[in-house]
Formats: C-alpha cells, structure tokens, sequence
C-alpha cells in the first residue's frame, strides 16, 4: 500500500533524510519509530503531500504522490503532529467541512460524519466548540477526520503525545480496530507503545532506515526492543562521530 | 482582421479560465463556506462592518445635505462627494488587510495549514476559495448602502401594471425562476438535502432570462415597471464595478502579503503599506496636471479613478484592466507562494 524508495530530503544543505526506502503491506499497522529529529515527520508529510521529496519516489494506494498528488492525497488519512484543529468551530461542523474538502457533499457527507463520530465516540460533544474539549477528545476529532472518507491508508503522526494513560490505552484501542479496515503508519517514541499497537516497524535513525520488518522477528531472540533500538541509536551516533 | 482574431481568442481563453475558476472553487465550496463564516467567528469582521457602517452613514448624510442645499452650495455628482473624500478612503484601506490579514498567515502558525494542504484539493483552489469567501464578505459590507440609493437617486415608482409582451414575459418567468431555485436551495438546507447545483444553475438560468427580458423591452413604449429617477442611475453602475473590483484587487494584495508571513499584524501592515500605492497618488495635489507625474499618479491611485471617471458614470476600462490584472498577478503569486512551501 506504502512504497517508499530512496526518498531524500534536503532543508538547505541539512539532509532531513536520506535514501528511505521501505514498504508497508495491505492492512498491516506499522510503528513508525525513532529518536526526535530522526525525519519521522518529513517522510510522513511528503506521503501525505505536504512537502515534496527532494528526490526519490513515494507510491500511496498505487498513485505517485509527486505526479498524482490528488489521487495519492485523496486515499490517505493523514494526522499531522499535534493535530492542529479550528478552534472556533464545533465538532460536527468541522468534520462537515472537512467532508465537504474532501468531495463529500450533502446526505452522503452527513452520513459520513455520522458515522466517523461514532467509531471515534465523539457523538457525544458533537455540539462542543473544538477550542473547549480536552486534549484526548480533539485528538479523537482528528482521527474520525481522517476516517471520513474511508481511506485505504491512515497515516498519523504521533497520535498519543500528550495525552494522558487512559486516554492513551483509548487511542491504542482505537489504532488497534482501525488496522482491521485501513493500512495503519503510525509514528512514534515511544517503544512500548509501538510493541502493543503494532506488528511491524520502520525505525529509522538520522535520517536513514535503521532497520525493519516484523516486531517478533526483528528483535534478536530473548532480547527487548528497548536494547535493539537504544544500540540503533548509539550506533549512528558512533558512526557520525567517526565521521 | 489579425485584431479581431486577436480578441476573439482572447475572448475565448478568458471564458475558459473563467469556468475553470468557478469549476474549482464549486469544488472547494465547503471551503469558501467555512473561510465566510470565520469572519463572523472572529470579532474582527463585526469591528468592520460597524466601523465601515458609520464611514457610509457620515458620508450620505453629509451628501444629503448637499443635495438639499440651496443657492450655490450643491453637488453635481452625489456619489463623488463620498467616494472622493480622503477619509472614505482612508477607512476602506485599512478594510481589505483586516479581511485577509488572517487567511493564510494565522493557518500557518497555528498548522491547520498543513490539514489543508494535504487534503485532496489543488493550491489555486485553496486560493480561490480563500479569495471568493472575502470577496464575499466584502461585497455584504456594502449591502447596507443599497438602502441609500433610492433616496440618492430619488426613485419614484410611478406605476407597476401587466404588460402583454414577450420581454416582460421573460422577465416575469426569470424572476420566478430566480426566486424558486433560492428557496428551493434555502429549503433543500434547512432539510438536510442537496439542491446546490440545481439551485445554483435555476437562479443562474433565471437571472439570465431576466436579463433578457429586461433587455427585451427596452425599446418598447409600455413596460412592466415604471419609475422614475432624478438623477442619473448609470454612475451607480459604473461605482458597483469599479467598488467591486478595486476591493477585489486590495483583497487579493493582501491575501498574496498573508500567504508571506506568520504573523497576523506584519501581514495587515505589509498590505496597508502595500495598499497605499493605490491611494497616495490622490494625497500628491502639487503634481502639476498634464505632466508624466500626474499621469502615473493618476494611472495608480483608485480615489482618483472614482473622482473623475466612476462616480460620474464613465467606466473607465483602464482603470478596470489594472484593478483586475493587479488582482490576477496577486492571486497568481499567492497560489506560488503556496505551493513553495512544499518544497522548502
């Protein structure tokens, strides 16, 4: 669903990241992993179109998203970090307008919210100014806005930062059911949370894919995720040393 | 014959982007409706339009007045005494910044930018949408000055009776129309169903037919309608055109300075400087007439389009042209300065 090869990207001179390459299958809820400042949000915002690669190539859902970005954007469910909302408007108004970008209009698109509220348990603020609620529930609104259109790929940009336990175990469920309908890349810090929500993982380190493939079989046998990814780490940060 | 080619071509690459323009923004349409009603959100938009109101009142009375003067006081042009006072237009030029200030730089910081950006709609229509939704805004700003016009032109309806003739059939079958695909859009709302398109292309097909009509009986004796006016209604028209599009241009120079900048301040006060190319000409009264100054100050400055030309019922094509092309290259700039954030 995902074929991401060789994509690079320069701010300036900085290499934000360097020849990623990595695939994501049909129906599968991939962890996104890495240290802050690895490129996790730059190779999630040139999959969702908002930023072009500075070369390489990205395919969403079978469309190019440098040459057809309408057809790549339209098939992705995209979560930007921190879920940036309209504070002013309420919550069935916002997903209705969002409805309406996305080319759903009228009783179609009324349904639609109708029913992304209800997978996301928002019905119940449905009338809430987005400025009011809690961190949790506008996070909530950002995903039932990446629902709407029923997308084949969701691509959420740590949804759990900032939220508290409980509201974390909520979003975890929640991932958790929608990889049973959309293809999942979910970004992340946290490595626990990336064990319990996903089978596989991309972990990519200074801008290059460490290493990925699935959990179980990626991790050395006895060892814990924590270990492998903290030598990842200090194992780039030697080599840039060396270098 | 070259020119007349010439224009027809132009003709023909004028109409194709003008449907492609409303293709688009019908498209984003829930964009255009959401940036409108953030006006009304925010307490900005009411601080205008009480601000403006007041502007507009103080001029008509002051043009009332006049109008009612006797002996040598008296105004030849009733809307000129408004439109070409420096403080008419010292208030509109704060307006179009205060409108656009917001639209991309508050987006930026606040990231829902990104959101936009990323769903499947193309960079120009985002602009467009953008553009349409404070060209909106802006013509409601004027509405309330309709209620001026009948005692500025003095309008008296003489009479309203039938008239047998295929003109006022099509006037009468236009209005109709018009009317009925506006309910039945408001009613298709308010029950939840989408009438858009049908109501839209009614109301369009209805307008025409009207249009029409009223063309139609022009030169018959007996009409529909008869009133009266004292004075003349064409500069009315040619102000409409001329408001229409001057706003359009100041809207578009200061949804291009938003797209620029973070900061919702720094883009008002870009635009306002910006803006004051178009104004300060009409502050330069040293200029000698005649001479090359003159003629640039008159060439840029929009109060002295609408002292001499619009107001008095000239539509001066020039002075359009640089309005609407002004307009164009800012949108133009705008939907670049868009999407060279992808490639930042």
């Amino acid at each position: 669903m995902i074929e991401v090869s060789q994509l690079t990207k320069y701010y300036g001179d900085y290499a934000a990241i360097r020849d990623v390459t990595f695939q994501v299958g049909r129906q599968q809820i991939v962890g996104f992993l890495g240290p802050n400042g690895a490129g996790k949000s730059t190779t999630m915002r040139i999959l969702a179109g908002f930023l072009t690669a500075s070369s390489g190539k990205a395919i969403v859902a079978g469309h190019d998203v440098l040459t057809d970005p309408l057809a790549a954007r339209a098939s992705i469910g995209y979560m930007p970090e921190n879920c940036p909302l309209y504070p002013e408007m309420r919550v069935a108004e916002y997903l209705d307008f969002r409805a309406g970008l996305k080319g759903m209009h009228g009783a179609d698109g009324r349904k639609r919210v109708e029913a992304a509220m209800e997978r996301c348990w928002l019905s119940d603020v449905r009338r809430q100014l987005i400025g009011t609620l809690s961190k949790g529930y506008r996070q909530r609104v950002g995903l039932a806005d990446t629902l709407l259109a029923e997308p084949p790929v969701l691509i959420l940009d740590e949804p759990t930062s900032g939220l508290d336990p409980t509201q974390i175990i909520e979003t975890r469920k929640l991932i958790r059911q929608l990889g049973e309908r959309h293809t999942v890349l979910v970004s992340s810090h946290i490595l626990s949370e990336v064990e319990m929500t996903c089978d596989r993982a991309v972990i990519i380190v200074g801008g290059q894919v460490a290493a990925q493939g699935k959990l179980a079989e990626m991790v050395p046998a006895g060892g814990r995720l924590e270990e492998f990814f903290l030598r990842l780490v200090e194992g780039n940060t030697a080599q840039t040393v060396h270098a | 014959m070259l020119a007349s080619l010439a224009w027809l071509s132009l003709g023909i690459a004028f109409l194709v982007v003008t449907v492609l323009a409303v293709w688009g923004v019908w498209g984003a349409r829930s964009l255009v409706r959401r940036e409108f009603m953030s006006f009304f959100y925010s307490p900005i938009a009411y601080a205008v339009l009480v601000v403006f109101l007041g502007c507009q009142g103080f001029i008509f009375s002051g043009t009332l007045e006049l109008l009612n003067a006797t002996g040598p006081r008296g105004v030849e042009w009733p809307l000129q005494h408004g439109l070409s006072s420096p403080i008419f237009w010292l208030v509109f030029l704060a307006i179009p910044p205060l409108l656009t200030m917001r639209s991309f730089a508050e987006e930026r910081a606040s990231g829902t930018l990104e959101m936009l950006m990323t769903s499947p709609v193309r960079d120009w229509q985002i602009v467009l949408a953008k553009f349409t939704a404070a060209l909106g805004f802006y013509l409601i700003l004027w509405l309330p000055t309709l209620f001026y016009l009948p005692a500025l032109l003095g309008i008296q309806v003489l009479q309203v009776h039938w008239v047998n003739q295929l003109g006022s059939i099509l006037a009468l079958l236009g209005g109709l129309l018009l009317l009925g695909g506006f309910l039945v859009g408001l009613v298709g709302r308010w029950q939840g169903e989408d009438f858009g398109l049908a109501s839209v292309s009614a109301s369009a097909v209805g307008l025409l037919a009207l249009l029409g009509g009223q063309f139609m009986a022009w030169h018959e004796t007996e009409h529909l309608i008869e009133a009266t006016f004292q004075l003349d209604p064409a500069p009315v028209a040619s102000t409409a055109v001329g408001l229409v599009l001057a706003g359009a241009m100041f809207l578009a120079l200061g949804l291009f300075v938003s797209s620029l900048v973070r900061d919702q301040l720094v883009a008002a006060q870009v635009a306002l400087a910006l803006g004051l190319i178009f104004v300060a000409g009409s502050y330069a009264g040293s200029v000698a007439e005649g001479g090359l100054g003159y003629r640039l100050a008159y060439f840029l400055s929009v109060p002295l389009h609408f002292e001499r030309a619009f107001t008095r019922g000239v539509l001066d094509i020039s002075a359009l042209t640089l309005y609407a092309s002004v307009a164009a290259f800012c949108l133009y700039l705008t939907v670049r300065s868009l999407e060279s954030r992808r490639w930042a």
